[in-house]
């Protein structure tokens, strides 16, 4: 029965071309000089799968899902079969490669190149290489011994020689062939072959007639030849079963023999005479695909094989059908919804290549291929080449980039071939945050913390389901989908929807705004004539689209138009929380596979403003956004494609830190998390586990799962890398507090206490820790993020440990910690005072404070002038003068930090008994009668607020002396003032006298820590109101220690009543102010009567200030006064 | 102990559900609950699931081991050992009855779980009486039980107990009966 010849079908341009089966037999695989690799389901298939591997593909081999291919480039490459996902590179030579041929059991690939060397690759391990040198010209054809000790090649040296691959010897040499001096002027490309499974045969194919050797005694027992064959044999190709011999003539004679009886089977004659340049057997059944130096393939059916095995073929076929159907459905389908659709169009210059020469029908196989090969891909051997210069610079190029060209290879197959540097990778497509592709009948449109929103379209029924996760939010709602609702959003207060544009349409933006008040909860905007809506998103009371036309477009919740702005790319998408916009959008082509994103946010409130201009948004390598939003507490956070949740840190300047990598939760490789949720306290990831897939289907209804937050630290084997990470995560999640206090949201005071303590905690136990490990260094470092009170735990912990040099390290540390801290409130209350001063009239001053002056030169200004009272702009000094001498007065003055510098510094000493002291009862109460509320001395415990505040509410408004020596930065101000006033001298006389005294003076830091802590105090109240003031005025002083006096004297500088006043409201018992008077009257009283007699003096300074004013700085006046007449 | 009573224990048994309604932690005398969250899933016993789902409080997710593949490869060991084979649940028959008679619309294929448990639970009642039946035939003193619920021993173990005191008597009575009999009559 003779073969049946199906018609010949276009399968490459014109060119050499090479064809093999897959293992199975189930496709053709061919590859052609368009540097195409294509897969053929059968020869009747229309869109065959192509992979780009190259510039021109000289051949190509395929087993075990692997496919090699020798490529133009000089080098042999591994595809993935069926995929086509590149594999990497199994070798380079110098020039082209002419033969790739797998061993039988696929492990090792044989290639020969035109540098006249063949090598031998393991193809696992590309390190293992054999090269066989011998040959004096281009290799053509090689062929493995199935028992994998021979290797036979052919040359253009005339020459076809077998190799023993152990040693890569040369185990004979035969002067068969025409000598030529390239592949390009070889008669025949030589394809010669060993028998398959024994190996007893080697046939060459040598002019008209086949050469049949012996293996081992390589003697020729005979030719096959046949009149038919008039030019010479190309090619020959055993039949699997090793039992007939197929060749193929440079003139498209296709002939098969029978070994064994050596008759002529078949004799088939190419349509049009081309030569034939590949040949394949089916691995099962008799058919032979061939192809010719044209491009073009050919399938013979039924050769040899007298049964027919064509349905085994077709059954084949069809598993590998679904097979690809399958792989189609699944994650490839999936990125491609993102990342290969029309979004972008790559321009495609793949076909453009073809040689326009002219149409060499009756040219040799092998001059087309010069042909080509001096067409402008010029190759090495055409170095003369004008083009060869521009050839060089991309080889160049590509053997640097080789590495990361390799996978990208499958997103970019459609570029074009002779570019091998950095590829632009495809824009992805815009999307709702929580939402499945558009492409399923059942869908979520979106998954957020309010509800879900389920999309049905199906033949029956295109409908929009609308579930709340509360009911008391709004009952779930059923919509009907006539106009195509692509995306939508979900808030609290509204549904909001749009479709894109249709022919006849116009793009929609729909709002069921169902917590309108009024009876219509429903509006439509038409958006204008080939404007698309891309994204949308719902705010507290806002609406925002993003269109085609790369504007973003406002609406009130009740559909009124508002702002209008463009935005500087494609939107990919957007969220809102409730003033917050958060955009992200193109900022330009990403390459190998990035994308290049862009971010805003912008707050939609009262002041409108940005927060983020534009900057670029990281993403993981290679990976695109797959989901935006913001944290329940309102942080901006995004995921990738990786997994990778990244969340902005607001305390770091706006930057974003990675806080949960949901790959690292995933049992399998495709499996992963779909997030639809994040909140920050508790910390929870809420996302929903999908096996298989990136995002899950409708029904069965997918549940929540709930991920912990981890940030990437080093070492969290150990316990420091696990408190690191604790503590900063901490301080990450917790961040929304302060962005919330900042902009006036309520939160909750308890939290933002827990979460210090817990801070705290961690730090005292790092520090603990590293003092365990001895590395002070390190303790004092882990000290300087600690509070206040903290870092007096710390200095106890250090001492108790007998680490006297990291105690001492640790009150160092606090005194500046404290000089800090007052710093800040001293500006802040500076800036009040000025502030007051200004309004009551002292305009002409307002340039000068507004440019504040370095502190010692206020002073010095101060002083110079002290005596002049003429000038307004004195009074102003005046004022800040009468501020300093208060302070000196009380010199050891107790205002918050000042005090504890005092104490630590005497703490240098012996810091940890004197708290011991404190315990004393009489010392206590003395402390707690006669402290102000600055300096309430107590333990560093918590306890002692209840204490704190009791003594707040009866102390007097006289400062009890404290240390007259303050040490280091503080000294040169103090003895400054003690020079001048004789107030201060007795105290410290007074002082010296009564050396108990000191002692409790060391409680009062810890009390004053609470109170910083605690802002329902009387001094953080006041302290809230001026702060602003204080810092504007005194931003820039340097000295710390001038700054803490100016903070502690402007508080004192506040009349005793005043102070108790900020203390009642403290407590929230603002009483009316006539009844307060009384009361504040009788409290001085009281407060007088109390006080010691070193106290006495002071007093006498004090009762000025008690007259009560209304004006502050009239008042302040008044004080000064007196303290001038004395 | 009836079944009432030995369903009212099951009652303290976990299930997960998802309530569509958002309260804080509520402090009972058996331990804390909640919080609920809208969406979010929450463990709670048995009892307040299906009096939420009643309300239409809530969703409920049916538990792991109520799925239609690990619940047949249950069966088939079951059928296929000597023994009582570890059932996937100590209270598998009364969370079964409660979450299909209660929530049937939150558990997918509702009908095919039934018929399963309803298998499994034929099969160990066979096993149950045929151990019985040996028992008692072949007059053993006692007898080793392993994985039985708790359901299933109180399904047969009054009655057993009790007809055994009864042939206990009867046997006793057996051999004395003769002169006994005789001072009756």
């Amino acid at each position: 029965m003779p073969a049946t010849q199906k018609p010949m079908r276009y399968g490459h341009t014109e060119g050499h071309t090479d064809v093999c089966f897959d293992d199975s037999g189930s496709c053709i695989v061919t590859c052609g000089s368009d540097g195409d690799v294509r897969i053929w389901e059968d020869l009747d298939d229309d869109d065959p799968k192509s992979i780009n591997v190259g510039e021109k593909a000289f051949s190509c081999a395929l087993k075990n899902g692997k496919l090699v291919t020798a490529v133009s480039n000089n080098t042999v490459q591994v595809h993935t079969f069926p995929e086509g996902v590149p594999d990497g590179i199994l070798t380079r030579f110098t020039t082209n490669v002419n033969h790739v041929v797998f061993n039988k059991d696929g492990t090792k690939i044989a290639a020969g190149s035109s540098d006249f060397l063949v090598k031998v690759v393991e193809v696992m391990d590309n390190s293992q290489q054999k090269t066989f040198r011998g040959h004096d010209a281009p290799v053509l054809s090689l062929s493995f011994d199935p028992k994998d000790i021979f290797l036979a090649s052919a040359s253009c040296d005339g020459t076809v020689r077998v190799w023993d691959i152990s040693d890569q010897t040369c185990a004979i040499s035969w002067p068969l062939l025409q000598k030529c001096n390239d592949v390009v002027n070889a008669k025949s490309i030589c394809r010669l072959a060993w028998q398959p499974k024994t190996g007893k045969l080697l046939a060459i194919p040598v002019e008209k007639s086949v050469k049949l050797y012996w293996r081992e005694t390589w003697s020729n027992p005979f030719d096959l030849s046949d009149s038919s064959i008039s030019q010479a044999l190309n090619i020959v190709t055993w039949s699997p079963c090793g039992q007939y011999l197929a060749a193929g003539t440079i003139n498209g004679l296709i002939v098969v023999w029978n070994v064994e009886t050596k008759d002529c089977m078949e004799r088939i004659k190419h349509e049009k005479g081309y030569a034939i340049c590949g040949l394949s057997w089916h691995p099962a059944c008799g058919q032979i695909s061939y192809t010719d130096a044209q491009g073009n393939l050919g399938l013979l059916e039924n050769v040899c094989d007298p049964s027919g095995k064509m349905s085994s073929n077709k059954v084949s076929s069809r598993v590998e059908n679904d097979y690809n159907d399958l792989f189609d459905g699944d994650d490839a389908s999936n990125a491609g919804d993102f990342l290969n659709d029309n979004a972008v169009e790559i321009p495609s210059f793949s076909k453009g290549i073809i040689n326009e020469d002219e149409d060499d029908d009756d040219l040799m196989l092998t001059s087309g291929r010069t042909r080509q090969r001096n067409h402008i891909l010029g190759d090495d051997e055409n170095s003369a080449d004008a083009t060869v210069l521009q050839t060089g610079l991309f080889k160049e190029e590509k053997e640097d980039d080789q590495a990361g060209n390799i996978h990208s290879l499958p997103l970019i197959k459609s570029q074009r071939p002779f570019y091998d540097g950095p590829m632009p990778t495809p824009r992805q497509k815009p999307f709702q945050p929580s939402s499945t592709p558009l492409h399923l009948t059942h869908r979520f449109m979106v998954w957020n913390s309010i509800g879900i929103i389920r999309c049905y379209n199906d033949e029956q029924d295109n409908a929009i389901d609308v579930e709340f996760h509360d009911t008391s939010i709004h009952h779930a709602t059923h919509l009907s989908n006539t106009l195509n609702y692509t995306v939508a959003d979900l808030s609290h207060e509204a549904i909001l929807l749009a479709c894109e544009s249709t022919d006849d349409l116009a793009s929609k933006l729909h709002c069921l705004h169902f917590s309108s008040w009024d009876s219509s909860k429903e509006w439509v905007v038409d958006m204008p004539q080939s404007e698309d809506i891309e994204a949308i998103c719902l705010g507290q009371g806002w609406v925002a689209a993003a269109t085609s036309t790369l504007l973003l477009r406002l609406f009130t919740i009740g559909g009124v138009q508002k702002e209008v702005f463009c935005l500087p790319g494609p939107v990919v998408s957007m969220a809102g929380h409730g003033d917050q916009l958060f955009i992200v959008y193109h900022r330009g082509t990403g390459f190998d596979g990035d994308q290049c994103l862009g971010v805003q946010l912008l707050e939609l409130g009262q002041k409108k403003k940005q927060i983020l201009h534009g900057d670029p948004l990281p993403l993981t390598r290679k990976s695109y956004l797959t989901w935006v939003g913001f944290s329940a507490e309102g942080t901006p956070c995004y995921v990738d494609s990786e997994g990778c949740v990244r969340m902005l840190n607001r305390g770091l300047g706006n930057t974003w830190t990675p806080i949960c990598n949901t790959r690292e939760h995933c049992k399998g490789k495709s499996d992963h998390y779909w997030v639809v949720g994040i909140h920050e306290n508790p910390q929870q990831l809420r996302c929903i586990p999908c096996k298989g897939s990136r995002f899950p289907p409708t029904l069965p209804r997918p549940a929540v799962a709930i991920l912990a937050f981890k940030l990437p630290y080093c070492q969290v084997a150990t316990e420091k890398g696990q408190m690191e990470e604790q503590f900063w995560r901490s301080v990450l999640l917790h961040n929304h507090l302060d962005y919330l206090a900042k902009n006036g949201y309520e939160y909750e005071e308890s939290t933002k206490n827990q979460a210090i303590k817990e801070q705290q905690e961690l730090l005292m136990k790092m520090l603990a820790l590293s003092c365990k490990l001895e590395r002070e260094f390190r303790c004092v470092e882990l000290a300087d993020l600690m509070t206040q009170n903290a870092v007096n735990l710390a200095i106890k912990y250090a001492s108790r440990s007998r680490k006297l040099i990291l105690a001492q390290k640790l009150s160092e540390l606090a005194v500046e910690k404290a000089a800090l801290l007052a710093a800040t409130q001293a500006e802040e209350e500076e800036e009040e005072d000025f502030r007051k001063q200004l309004n009551a009239g002292y305009s002409n001053t307002a340039t000068e404070w507004s440019q504040p002056k370095p502190r010692r030169q206020v002073e010095d200004d101060a002083e110079d002038r002290g005596e002049n009272d003429d000038l307004e702009e004195h009074e102003v000094h005046k004022h800040g003068k009468m501020h300093f001498r208060a302070s000196t007065n009380f010199s050891d003055t107790p205002t918050g930090k000042s005090s504890a510098v005092i104490c630590s510094n005497q703490g240098r000493v012996n810091p940890f008994k004197v708290l011991v002291n404190s315990k004393e009862p009489a010392i206590s109460a003395n402390s707690t009668r006669s402290t102000n509320i600055l300096d309430n001395m107590d333990k560093l415990s918590r306890k002692s607020t209840p204490l704190n505040r009791a003594a707040n509410n009866e102390k007097s408004p006289v400062i009890k002396p404290l240390i007259p020596k303050p040490k280091s930065k503080q000294v040169s101000a103090a003895s400054y003032f003690q020079k001048r006033t004789s107030q201060a001298d007795k105290t410290e006389e007074i002082k010296e006298e009564n050396p108990k005294i000191p002692t409790s003076e060391t409680p009062a830091m810890s009390p004053q820590n609470s109170e910083h802590q605690r802002p329902k105090t009387g001094f953080q109240v006041w302290l809230e109101e001026n702060r602003s003031h204080i810092l504007s005025d005194n931003s820039d002083f340097s000295d710390e220690a001038d700054i803490i006096k100016e903070g502690m004297v402007r508080f004192r500088a506040l009349s005793a009543e005043e102070r108790k006043a900020w203390n009642n409201k403290a407590k929230g018992e603002t009483t009316s102010d006539g009844a307060e008077a009384k009361k504040r009257k009788r409290v001085v009283d009281e407060s007088h009567e109390t006080e010691n007699q070193k106290e006495a003096t002071k007093e006498n300074l004090s009762l000025p200030k008690k007259q009560k004013a209304l004006d502050l700085p009239a008042n302040q006046k008044l004080s000064a006064f007196a303290f001038k007449q004395e | 102990m009836d079944a009432a009573e030995v369903e009212f224990l099951a009652e303290k048994e976990l299930v997960t559900i998802i309530p569509n309604f958002s309260l804080d932690k509520i402090y009972l005398i058996g331990g804390n609950l909640g919080p609920f969250n809208p969406g979010l899933p929450v463990d709670v016993p048995l009892w307040l699931a299906v009096n939420l789902k009643q309300r239409q409080k809530c969703r409920l997710l049916p538990p792991e081991w109520m799925d239609v593949e690990k619940l047949e490869q249950v069966r088939d060991q079951e059928r296929k050992e000597e023994t009582f084979t570890p059932v996937p649940s100590p209270y598998y028959m009364e969370l079964t009855k409660l979450l299909l008679n209660h929530a049937s619309d939150n558990i997918p294929k509702a009908d095919e779980i039934r018929t399963l448990i309803k298998d499994l639970w034929d099969t160990r009642m066979a096993k149950l009486r045929v151990s019985a039946d040996s028992f008692v035939r072949q007059q053993e003193a006692h007898a080793k039980l392993d994985n039985l619920t708790l359901m299933e021993i109180n399904t047969s173990g009054a009655f057993l107990t009790q007809a055994l005191n009864h042939m206990y008597k009867l046997r006793t009575n057996l051999q004395p009966s003769v002169s006994a009999q005789s001072q009756d009559f």
